[in-house]
């Protein structure tokens, strides 16, 4: 540095600028060296610069001694730590070997574990989408377990559960929108099954209601039987149970009611279902729609329902079971149909029920029938009462049948009178030993005294008709009664009922019969003699008929004061009048044929001195007959007796003045006369009791009269006294007279030669004369004065 | 008046009770039978007109009723009598028995003239049958008088017993009536 000092001032500065920049900076030189060759300095600094080299040559020479030992022992070591490195590599690498061993199972481990872990965390992803998709499909499993058992209403709600909560969560997944997909056809179908099984329902009840009816029935009756207010009359009659331990085990077994044989869940599923499916208007108008279709079908009776207790039944249950349904329907089902639709379809059904039952009721004519189908009613009412439905007209209808029943036992009546009649040999009752009478006496309650000295066999005055019709009559009021049982009817309208029953039966079946049997033309006389005693047998009983009937309604009995009783008598009036007419009429019959074989001879000249055979015969047949008459009673047989009188008196007159007989004979004449004793004499001998001595007598007294004036000639009394009520010949009327005398006069002329006696001619002067006044008589009308 | 008959005959039935007499009369006159048995009570009668050789003959029969309680009733009926008819029932022993009774009855009663007949009545119920109809025969044959076996049931000869019957009082009538007209011819001839 001191060198370049010794140069000039600024040439020296300027080259160790120059050093300094060359230096200082490793490249770009390019401008120093420039800067050198510009100022033509390159010599001087040249060899500036190669002082500059030696300079820097002796800094490196002393350097280079100062650090040479130290660069000795510097390498020395270095070889040193060269051994030692390569040891200590040796060593590492060893340990690193070892080290590399004993990872690689840390690291297999690891490697598993990480496998493991995320395993692990894949499950853990999958369980929590699974969680999410389970209830959906649990849900489904459940829907479709529901569908499977029908449980449509369960069905539909969890189907509502999956359709909003479960399937929103896993919307992303393809059986998600597979489900929601399926959902409105689960939905439809449904509703398409619950209606299904709505029919099948329908179908169900239609089968089944006969047979709710009939146990709804049977509870009815058994409550009936139980029930402590309908003790009274009708209890005695109530037919104890056959078995009461059998009798209970069987309810118990059957102890359900009505309605609980009936699974209504269709119905209420169904209701619910379109509910929820908002279909419910059109529900109900489907059902309703259908019970009544139903309705229509049940209330339609079988056609050949009058035919046995069996239809009606079958029928009566099938209407009751419907009727119950819908009670219980309307009960329970929530407004699916409403009171007043039951209402109405109840009255429509009530006037079907009882027009049915009243065209089949008409044509039964079996009484038992009719108190069955009674009895059925009955619980049909009962029955439907206790379900709350009215049962008015069918009370109505009890009534009528009640009168049917009435007609048809009278029809059956009439049949067991007439067998009667037509087994009775209209004889008196005769009974062997004390045992028959007793039975007798059991049958028919006998007014009159009985003799306390009895002997067998004993002879009644009445037929064995009389018992028997008592006891039918009897039996005809039970039968009455029958129908009247449990009917509700208050004991005073039974008792008239019964009453007028009765005495329809009496006046009108019994007298009846009664008259068709004396219309038999073979009825004879005796027989209708013991009819005539029966009635009055029967009549006296009518009392005890009437007793009768108080004891069994507890009315009082009428008394003989009130109209009952009083009518009593014209129950076998009409019969006994045509009884009365019978006899007079069969015995006028008789005395026709005795009459018949008259055989007179009317120009007889002498009489035979005593009565024709045929007026002896007939006198001595009355006579038998009225022996018989002994137990008419007394009026009866002097209708009869008085009747045969007249008419015989009548017949005899009628043949005297028989137009075909133109002439007769005084001995003709006296024979009549004969005769006209033999009849006189009958009548006075009083051939029945209690007859005024000249009542028959006055039936012959005309005949009598004619016979006399004739016979005595005693004209001028008749006409002396003629027209005067004293007159001995006041029944003559000349123009019988006349005919009589134009009659002699006829037979006179046979004996010609009788003209020619004076006394003879004398006669017929006088008979001539007779007629001629006889003739002005008859001109004039008898004068009474 | 024109009579409406040449004869009549009065005829009477008896027999026990319940042996038919009313069924025998009740078939010869109505041409009927009844089953039900009516006991007649004292006395009853119809009457049927019948021709025989052209003439015209009416038939009163008597209807008598076997109880014996109407045995006084009854018997005054015999004297009139023209025919009987005893009538025994074929399957009742006893009231065959009790015809020799009846003919005593007769006999007691009745004219000796009156003609008899013997009926067994019944004769359709041969099953039954109780009397054997030789035994009838040979009674009728001890009485001197004609036998049927007849049936008002079956109608069977009842219609041929009356004929015959008939017929006999008939031929009986005429021949009385011929023996007076000769008698009173001879007497004139005298």
């Amino acid at each position: 540095m001191e060198r370049t000092n010794s140069m000039s001032q600024s040439a020296k500065s300027q080259q160790d600028l120059y050093l300094q920049e060359i230096e200082g900076i490793d490249d770009y030189w390019g401008p120093t060296f420039r800067a050198i060759y510009d100022n033509n300095e390159h010599i001087s600094f040249r060899d500036k610069l190669d002082q500059r080299i030696k300079h820097h040559d002796k800094d490196i020479e002393r350097l280079c001694n100062v650090s040479y030992q130290g660069f000795i022992e510097a390498i020395r070591e270095l070889l040193e730590v060269r051994s030692q490195a390569k040891k200590l590599n040796i060593e590492v690498v060893n340990i690193d070997k070892k080290l590399q061993e004993n990872a690689k199972n840390i690291s297999n481990s690891g490697q598993e574990l990480l496998q493991a872990r995320r395993v692990q965390s894949n499950i853990a992803v999958v369980i929590a989408q699974l969680n999410l998709c389970l209830p959906v499909l649990t849900t489904y499993s459940k829907l479709k377990k529901q569908i499977a058992d029908k449980r449509y209403y369960p069905a539909l709600k969890i189907l509502e559960e999956l359709e909003h909560v479960h399937l929103p969560h896993v919307a992303n997944y393809r059986f998600s929108l597979q489900l929601r997909e399926s959902i409105p056809k689960i939905r439809e179908s449904i509703e398409i099954a619950s209606m299904s099984d709505l029919k099948d329902f329908l179908e169900n009840i239609r089968r089944f209601s006969p047979k709710i009816g009939e146990v709804a029935m049977k509870y009815a009756n058994e409550e009936l039987a139980n029930d402590p207010t309908l003790v009274g009359r009708k209890k005695k009659r109530i037919v104890p149970q056959p078995d009461d331990g059998v009798g209970t085990k069987s309810y118990a077994e059957e102890d359900l009611s009505a309605q609980e044989m009936i699974d209504f869940s269709p119905i209420y599923r169904c209701l619910h279902i379109s509910t929820v499916l908002g279909s419910r208007p059109t529900f109900e108008t489907y059902y309703r729609a259908e019970r009544t279709k139903q309705a229509r079908l049940v209330l339609q009776p079988p056609t050949n329902m009058h035919e046995s207790e069996e239809s009606y039944r079958a029928y009566i249950h099938s209407v009751l079971g419907f009727f119950i349904l819908e009670d219980h329907v309307l009960n329970t089902g929530n407004g699916l149909i409403t009171r007043a639709f039951l209402d109405e379809m109840w009255t429509t059904a009530l006037s079907k029920i009882v027009s049915a039952l009243q065209t089949h009721s008409a044509y039964c004519t079996d009484a038992t029938l009719i108190l069955r189908i009674k009895d059925l009613i009955m619980l049909f009412c009962m029955t439907l009462r206790n379900y709350g439905y009215t049962v008015k007209p069918l009370w109505e209808l009890m009534r009528e049948l009640r009168d049917h029943y009435t007609e048809v036992l009278m029809q059956r009546w009439v049949q067991i009178f007439r067998e009667i009649l037509s087994k009775e040999n209209f004889q008196p009752l005769q009974v062997q030993d004390q045992e028959e009478f007793e039975l007798i006496l059991s049958e028919f309650p006998l007014d009159a005294d009985i003799p306390d000295d009895i002997t067998f066999p004993y002879l009644f005055s009445f037929s064995r008709m009389v018992p028997r019709v008592y006891k039918e009559v009897k039996e005809f009021i039970y039968a009455c009664l029958k129908f009247s049982e449990d009917l509700n009817l208050s004991q005073a309208e039974v008792d008239e009922m019964i009453r007028k029953s009765m005495n329809l039966l009496l006046t009108r079946t019994f007298s009846g019969c009664l008259s068709s049997a004396f219309r038999n033309p073979h009825i004879n006389l005796q027989e209708i003699i013991q009819i005539i005693v029966d009635t009055g047998y029967l009549e006296e009983a009518t009392i005890y008929l009437d007793q009768f009937i108080s004891n069994i309604t507890g009315e009082e009995t009428r008394g003989v004061t009130t109209g009952v009783v009083q009518g009593q008598p014209v129950m076998f009036r009409v019969a006994r009048e045509d009884a009365v007419k019978q006899i007079c009429e069969k015995l006028r019959q008789k005395v026709d044929e005795f009459l018949e074989l008259e055989s007179y001879d009317w120009l007889l000249v002498e009489p035979q001195g005593q009565a024709s055979t045929f007026i002896s015969d007939l006198i001595e047949y009355l006579n038998t007959t009225f022996i018989s008459f002994t137990n008419l009673p007394p009026e009866v047989a002097q209708v009869a007796c008085k009747s045969s009188c007249q008419h015989i008196a009548e017949c005899m007159l009628s043949k005297l003045l028989d137009e075909n007989i133109k002439q007769i004979s005084m001995g003709s004449l006296n024979q009549i006369n004969l005769d006209l004793l033999q009849c006189e004499q009958f009548a006075a001998r009083g051939p029945v009791k209690d007859l005024q001595d000249d009542v028959l007598l006055s039936y012959f007294a005309k005949l009598r009269e004619i016979l006399d004036l004739i016979t005595s000639w005693d004209w001028p009394t008749y006409f002396h006294d003629y027209g005067q009520e004293t007159s001995k010949y006041k029944l003559v009327v000349p123009d019988v007279a006349i005919t009589i005398l134009e009659k002699l006069k006829e037979g006179d002329k046979r004996t010609m030669f009788a003209v020619l006696k004076k006394s003879e001619r004398d006669k017929k002067k006088l008979l001539e004369t007779v007629l001629k006044q006889l003739r002005q008589l008859s001109q004039i009308p008898p004068s009474k004065n | 008046m024109a009579k409406t008959y040449d004869y009549l005959f009065k005829l009477l039935l008896i027999g026990d009770s319940g042996v038919g007499k009313t069924c025998v009369l009740f078939r010869f006159s109505e041409d009927a039978f009844n089953t039900t048995f009516i006991s007649t009570i004292g006395i009853d009668f119809k009457i049927r007109t019948i021709e025989l050789d052209g003439k015209k003959i009416k038939l009163q029969i008597w209807d008598t009723a076997g109880q014996e309680r109407f045995r006084t009733i009854t018997t005054a009926y015999y004297r009139g009598a023209m025919g009987i008819m005893l009538v025994y029932d074929i399957t009742n022993e006893k009231s065959f028995e009790n015809i020799k009774n009846w003919i005593r009855n007769i006999e007691e009663n009745a004219s000796a003239d009156v003609e008899k007949m013997l009926l067994g009545n019944k004769c359709e119920l041969e099953e039954k049958r109780q009397v054997s109809k030789e035994r009838g025969e040979q009674l009728a044959v001890e009485y001197g008088i004609k036998f049927f076996e007849t049936s008002a049931k079956a109608s069977i000869r009842v219609e041929e017993a009356f004929f015959t019957l008939a017929k006999d009082i008939k031929t009986k009538m005429d021949k009385k009536l011929d023996e007076v007209m000769n008698y009173s011819w001879f007497k004139i001839q005298c």
